[in-house]
């Protein structure tokens, strides 16, 4: 035990806490230790001569005290334990509505892993904060300085664990109460910060849970804001400074002793307790202030530190601040709100809302006025600007205020009538409104009931708390008629959820532009409702520009916060109306990072893109894409020529095949859109052809053979080597590198087998009647029949490859439903119907063109209808062409060669073919029409023939 | 009291509700026993912040809120209804409630679909009538009008298993809070003492059958009883219920606490499957409720005990679960078959712990249902 020092303000104290250790706890050894490292903790903290001023975070009764001592003491330096390196930023907070976060955002990482990024810190600052009174008090006094201590945003990772880079931060609840409020949390509002990490001053709570635990249940309440707020705030809300700064650093001193050993956060709240003194120390080194002029504002918890450069008077060496690391660091204010807030600090809900009603409330009733930033846009219309300032008030000696409070019994507010019967009356009307069967009796029961919970809970007031459970008690059935609860009606009437806004001025210089740019269409963006935008764009083409902003910012904003309802931008398609759901009032922190990322849109666009194709993931599908964007986009062709070119650098190097149909897909409307628009085929195009040729006819024979590579992408594979032969050809591609591919590939799987069968047919290896017997052979074999139906999937993906295979796939189709035995077929048909679904779009259209040219288009013709395949071959045509077989088209052709016969003579004279010119036979002169005709009307004729004397 | 089978918690627990009594210097409601902060420890049980001479057991597992709440109401103008899964504590709260408030808890109306208003009323003795007439010597009061004659708590439980123009009757009495007795000429107003209150609970599942009124909604209030996740109140409930059962049975035999965590643990695992359950089909028919849990425990407590070696074995315990959980054949037993080989097999093989017993049992088990 250490031996308690009778001497000094807190002597007495110590010796009556001693003497209790002993009484109740047998051995005073512990417990003294604790109890009166206390109070030595207190006596350290208030005899230091630059004034340490503990607070904690959203606690009116913080705030008011601040008010209060800034206006007694007038400070010319303030230390605020918030990064350093936000303190550019605090000046905007004037064209804000609070409540709203400093963020610090890093995309770009340097000497972290780069799968932690982008990594995000936000520092959320509400109205009923002692930090925003500094902040305010600071920036609207002449001559102040405020100076930020803690230490950087980039230092908050460097000392995080690296394995949880989210659990990094020290000062916030971020790491008891899940401090990311990201995708777990509920509700729009509750997840604005994102998935950042928060920090916050004066974070106290107790640092494991079965402190908390035990203080709740003793102190029967339900959740920590409940239990702050009753055993702490309302106790301190009238305190004056004394009491006031020993009350907070008791507690603060009790949950640094009552924590676990060797926790890593303590040493991390111990380093940045070295480092905001040592800051501190080099301030006033520089500055030469007086230190009696300064007030170091910090978490209560912080204000009870041991490290060994604690005081000015401290002789310990300064503590050796690490460099950043070169990561990119860009700052911006996002709007915040009390319920993410609440989430991300793991505070009760609705404890925020409650703690800025009580802050609006102690202000008027304690007639003071609290700071505020010039310009600042409120949430309320309270808005004052701070007084005169008074004569700063002498600090006299350290007297000892604990004592009195601690023994004196709670100071029990009375039953404040008026403000319960309010609630009670608003509640019931609320509930009315969210289809509750709510009536005045409803009011009286939740008044009466109110009054009896605070009793049971040792109050004479009852707290908000006590409202809410008596509300839900007495309103409350057994369904929720509406959206909203009873507990969280009560939530919305004690003060609500407020969401910040980030005013213009403080936007960053993206989001600045894209609000100038959006100009034209007339809305108010700043607005959190949905604004509808209607662009004619054939009437006011200058919306044009708009329309363009509007499909980049889809491109790059969450879907909720741009989207079209009408209208749409395909490659080579522009709509000439479009309709637009803007919400980006709404989603303003998504915009605020994208400046983080650029200065105009097009350029994070551009810079997007870039990425999407150099990342170590990058994929030629994914490459021509990022090509069909910039040029749907961005309209820049050099930047189409770059992207182009890697996506021909990534399918060189590409060893498997998996993304063949996607990236099939993808250049064949590349290249419909080039042929339409563009004179010739850009270069990139031109290079994609050929190396995919090349690509694709040596990854044949392996893929072909590969159980993993699935029917389709060899499908695919096929279908890129066959509908772009022509163009490869004519780039100087060689056939026989696809003969040769086709030879060496030998399937095992059925279905590759049978697409084999269809490339080998389509290059002119395996003529259709060998095809239709090996298929008849397959049926015949009893030992193969169960694996038909994979030859016939092979076949159907063939469709792609080799479409005038149409004809035969309909006829093996038909054949197979006809002869294949039930057990075979019935099992096969969802597997058929799966994948002609998700082929759907390219396959069956085909499929049912054909179809319905081989069936009889209505059901009695059924009777007597003959499978084209099933009629017996018509007689083998005469060498010579006959003239009804010539359709008009090739007649057309063969006029033009006739009557220019030199090129075709030369190419027959090239190929060696000695062929002689046929004379092209007379078109056929249909005499059935004209001799039925006449048989139907003789008349005519026979007076004809007697005229001519037949 | 040795003569009863179960006794009254009033009668259970006579001992710490007298020295409650002496040593409450609280204010009472009306004619309340106990104080309401009194009610709430004698329900929660004591701590030694309490400052009490004497350790008061905690009798029902819950959240404190839960309880605050039903003592209030019980204080107020309004009727208490206790609305929850089944097997989640509720006549056990409501019977310690009135034990505490009014010492006594056995005025009960049970609903049913047969219930009728006389049940909530009064009837009348037909061969006294015929003797005598009508009077009030020969009118049968039922337990709500003898709790409002004597300015105590009535229980109703399962409210809306009765049907709506019974429930209806009570609209009056807890309005009005008499009740009026037209076949007779005088004296015929029975109206209610201060202290009378109704406990009524409800089952959340049959919330369909006979809904209630508006009017009779607005007369109560609801406070809902949640099934209890927590592992560790459960635990305490599973112990504090099994105790209870194992003296009243007589029977001297431990639960190893091994053999309770299974239970717990292959209930919260069924608890998630459910959960996670697309159709009925997928999930147990039980509401795996803590009550569930404790029919479970005591069923294998008491197959040990008579056809056992009085030692409490894992087969026994999955024996006794699948006995108790599988109602449909073949849903459940699919259910419970899938859950012993998915979940508790790779369990078994890398610790046994209990649970390779646990498994074999079930396996036999199912075989001998399926």
């Amino acid at each position: 035990m250490t031996a308690p020092t009778v001497a000094g303000p807190f002597g007495a104290l110590r010796e009556q806490l001693s003497d209790a250790a002993a009484a109740f706890a047998g051995s005073a050894d512990a417990l003294g230790a604790i109890l009166a490292g206390m109070v030595d903790d207190v006596d350290r903290a208030l005899g230091e001569r630059l004034e340490i001023f503990p607070v904690c975070h959203h606690s009116p009764a913080s705030a008011l005290a601040m008010v209060r001592r800034l206006r007694a003491k007038q400070p010319r330096v303030i230390y605020l334990e918030l990064c350093e390196d936000l303190q550019p930023l605090l000046g905007e907070l004037r064209n804000c509505r609070l409540p709203v976060a400093v963020q610090a955002f890093a995309s770009e990482l340097s000497g972290f892993p780069a799968d932690a990024g982008p990594l995000s810190v936000v520092a959320p600052v509400t109205e009923a904060s002692a930090e925003y009174q500094a902040i305010a008090y600071a920036l609207e006094t002449p001559g102040v300085e405020l100076v930020l201590v803690d230490r950087s945003t980039d230092h908050v990772f460097q000392w995080s664990p690296r394995d949880r880079p989210s659990d990094g931060s020290g000062t916030a609840g971020a790491t008891d109460g899940g401090g990311t409020a990201g995708p777990t949390a509920t509700g729009e509002e509750s997840g604005l910060h994102g998935d950042a990490v928060g920090v916050e001053i004066g974070d106290l709570r107790p640092r494991f849970a079965e402190l908390e635990a035990y203080l709740l249940h003793h102190g029967k309440v339900r959740h920590w804001s409940e239990w702050w707020d009753q055993y702490v705030e309302r106790p301190l809300a009238d305190a004056d400074h004394d009491t006031y700064r020993q009350v907070m650093v008791l507690i603060g001193s009790l949950f640094r002793r009552l924590r676990p050993a060797g926790e890593d956060r303590l040493d991390r709240d111990e380093d940045r307790e070295r480092y905001m003194w040592t800051r501190m120390r080099q301030h006033l080194a520089t500055s030469g202030v007086d230190p009696a002029d300064c007030l170091y504002v910090c978490g209560a918890f912080h204000a009870a530190s041991r490290v060994e450069q604690f005081g000015l008077g401290s002789t310990a060496p300064d503590f050796e601040i690490t460099p950043r690391t070169d990561t990119r660091w860009r700052y911006g204010l996002i709007p915040s709100s009390h319920s993410a807030i609440e989430a991300q600090f793991g505070l009760a809900p609705g404890s925020v809302s409650i703690a800025a009603a009580t802050w609006t409330k102690a202000v008027s009733r304690h007639n003071l006025s609290p700071y505020r930033l010039d310009g600042q846009r409120t949430g309320t219309s309270r808005g004052r600007r701070g007084r005169a300032p008074t004569a700063p008030v002498p600090t006299g000696p350290v007297s000892d205020r604990l004592t009195g409070f601690l023994a004196a019994a709670p100071d029990l507010d009375g039953l404040d009538e008026a403000e319960l019967r309010g609630w009670c009356v608003d509640i019931v009307r609320l509930a009315r409104r969210n289809g509750y069967l709510a009536s005045t009796a409803d009011a009286i029961a939740v008044f009466e009931t109110s009054v009896l919970l605070a009793g049971m809970r040792n109050r004479a007031r009852p707290t908000p708390y006590d409202f809410a459970d008596a509300a839900v008690t007495c309103i409350e059935k057994d369904v929720v008629p509406g959206r909203r609860d009873v507990r969280r009606l009560c939530e919305i009437l004690l003060g609500g959820d407020r969401i910040g806004q980030v005013g213009y001025d403080a936007l960053p210089p993206l989001a600045r532009d894209v609000l100038d740019r959006l100009q034209p269409l007339g809305l108010a963006l700043e607005k959190r409702t949905v604004q509808r935008a209607l662009l004619d764009l054939a009437a006011q083409p200058e919306l044009g520009r708009c329309s363009d902003l509007l499909w980049i910012l889809r491109h790059l904003l969450p879907p909720a916060a741009v989207r079209p309802i009408m209208g749409e931008r395909r490659l080579g398609h522009r709509s000439v109306q479009e309709s637009w759901d803007l919400a980006l009032g709404r989603h303003q922190r998504a915009l605020i990072e994208l400046g983080y990322e650029g200065v105009t849109v097009e350029q994070v666009l551009e810079q997007r893109l870039r990425r999407a194709v150099r990342g170590p993931d990058a994929t030629a599908a994914g490459a021509l894409a990022a090509v069909e964007d910039a040029i749907r986009l961005l309209d820049s062709p050099r930047l189409v020529d770059e992207l182009g070119a890697r996506a021909v650098d990534l399918l060189a190097a590409e060893r498997t095949v998996d993304d063949a149909p996607d990236v099939l897909r993808r250049i064949r409307r590349l290249l419909a859109h080039y042929r339409a628009s563009a004179p010739t085929l850009p270069s990139w195009c031109a290079a994609f052809v050929t190396t995919g040729y090349a690509h694709y006819c040596t990854l044949l024979p392996t893929a072909i053979a590969a159980e993993e590579t699935g029917v389709r992408q060899v499908g695919a594979m096929l279908g890129f080597l066959f509908s772009m032969e022509g163009l490869a050809l004519s780039l100087g591609c060689d056939r026989s590198q696809l003969e040769l591919a086709v030879g060496q590939s030998h399937p095992t799987a059925p279905a590759k087998v049978a697409l084999l069968w269809a490339a080998r047919h389509q290059l002119g290896l395996l003529p259709l009647a060998e095809l239709r017997a090996r298929c008849a052979e397959l049926l015949a074999n009893p030992l193969v029949v169960p694996a038909f139906p994979q030859y016939l999937a092979g076949f159907v993906h063939a469709l792609e490859p080799v479409p005038t295979l149409a004809p035969f796939v309909v006829e093996t189709m038909s054949t197979a439903f006809a002869r294949l035995p039930d057990p075979v077929l019935l099992p096969w048909l969802p597997t058929l119907i799966t994948t002609l679904r998700d082929q759907g779009p390219e396959l069956v259209p085909l499929l049912i063109r054909e179809a319905g040219r081989t069936f009889p288009e209505a059901l009695p013709e059924l009777d007597s209808w003959v499978p084209p395949w099933v009629a017996p071959p018509s007689p083998a045509p005469p060498s010579a062409v006959p003239a009804a077989a010539v359709s008009v088209p090739r007649r057309r052709v063969g006029v033009l060669l006739a009557a220019h016969p030199e090129a075709v003579d030369a190419v027959a004279a090239l190929l060696g073919h000695d062929g002689r010119w046929q004379p092209m036979p007379d078109p056929p002169v249909d005499r059935s029409r004209a001799s039925a005709l006449l048989t139907g009307h003789p008349e005519t004729a026979a007076a004809v023939s007697v005229l001519l004397g037949v | 009291m040795s003569e009863m089978l179960r006794a009254p918690a009033e009668v259970t627990y006579a001992d710490e509700l007298d020295f409650l009594e002496s040593v409450d210097t609280g204010p009472k409601p009306f004619s309340w026993r106990l104080s309401p902060r009194m009610v709430r420890l004698f329900v929660l049980g004591s701590e030694r912040a309490d400052g009490l001479s004497r350790e008061i057991p905690q009798k029902w597992f819950g959240d404190r809120s839960f309880v605050e709440r039903a003592i209030v109401t019980l204080a107020s103008d309004r009727g208490l209804l206790l609305i929850g899964d089944p097997g989640t504590g509720k006549s056990w709260l409501a019977e310690l409630l009135a034990a505490a408030i009014c010492r006594n808890s056995t005025l009960v109306v049970q609903g049913t679909a047969g219930t009728t208003e006389d049940h909530i009323k009064y009837s009348w003795n037909v061969s006294m009538v015929i003797a005598k007439g009508q009077s009030r010597e020969s009118m049968i009061p039922s337990p709500i009008m003898t709790a409002m004659e004597r300015g105590v708590v009535g229980r109703f439980e399962e409210l809306t298993r009765s049907t709506s123009d019974v429930q209806d009757a009570l609209i009056s009495i807890l309005s009005e809070k008499y009740v009026a007795i037209p076949e007779l000429d005088q004296d015929n107003i029975v109206f209610a003492q201060p202290g009378f209150s109704i406990i009524a609970t409800a089952n959340s599942r049959d919330r369909g059958v006979n809904d209630l009124s508006s009017a009779l909604k607005r007369r109560f209030n609801f406070v809902r009883i949640p099934v209890v996740t927590n592992k560790r109140s459960e635990a305490e409930i599973v112990r504090f219920r099994t105790e209870e059962l194992l003296r009243r049975h007589r029977i001297e035999l431990d639960v190893p606490p091994t053999l309770l965590d299974i239970l717990l643990q292959s209930f919260a695992d069924l608890r998630a499957g459910a959960a996670a359950a697309t159709s009925d089909d997928e999930k147990l028919e039980s509401a795996l409720s803590t009550a569930e849990q404790i029919g479970v425990l005591e069923d294998a407590i008491l197959h040990s005990q008579f056809f056992g070696d009085r030692t409490l074995r894992a087969a026994t315990l999955a024996g006794s679960l699948v006995g108790s959980l599988a109602r449909r054949s073949p849903e459940d037993l699919a259910i419970l078959n899938k859950y012993l080989h998915g979940v508790v097999e790779p369990r078994a093989r890398k610790d046994d712990d209990g649970w390779a017993g646990f498994l074999d049992g079930g396996r036999q088990a199912i075989a001998s249902l399926s």
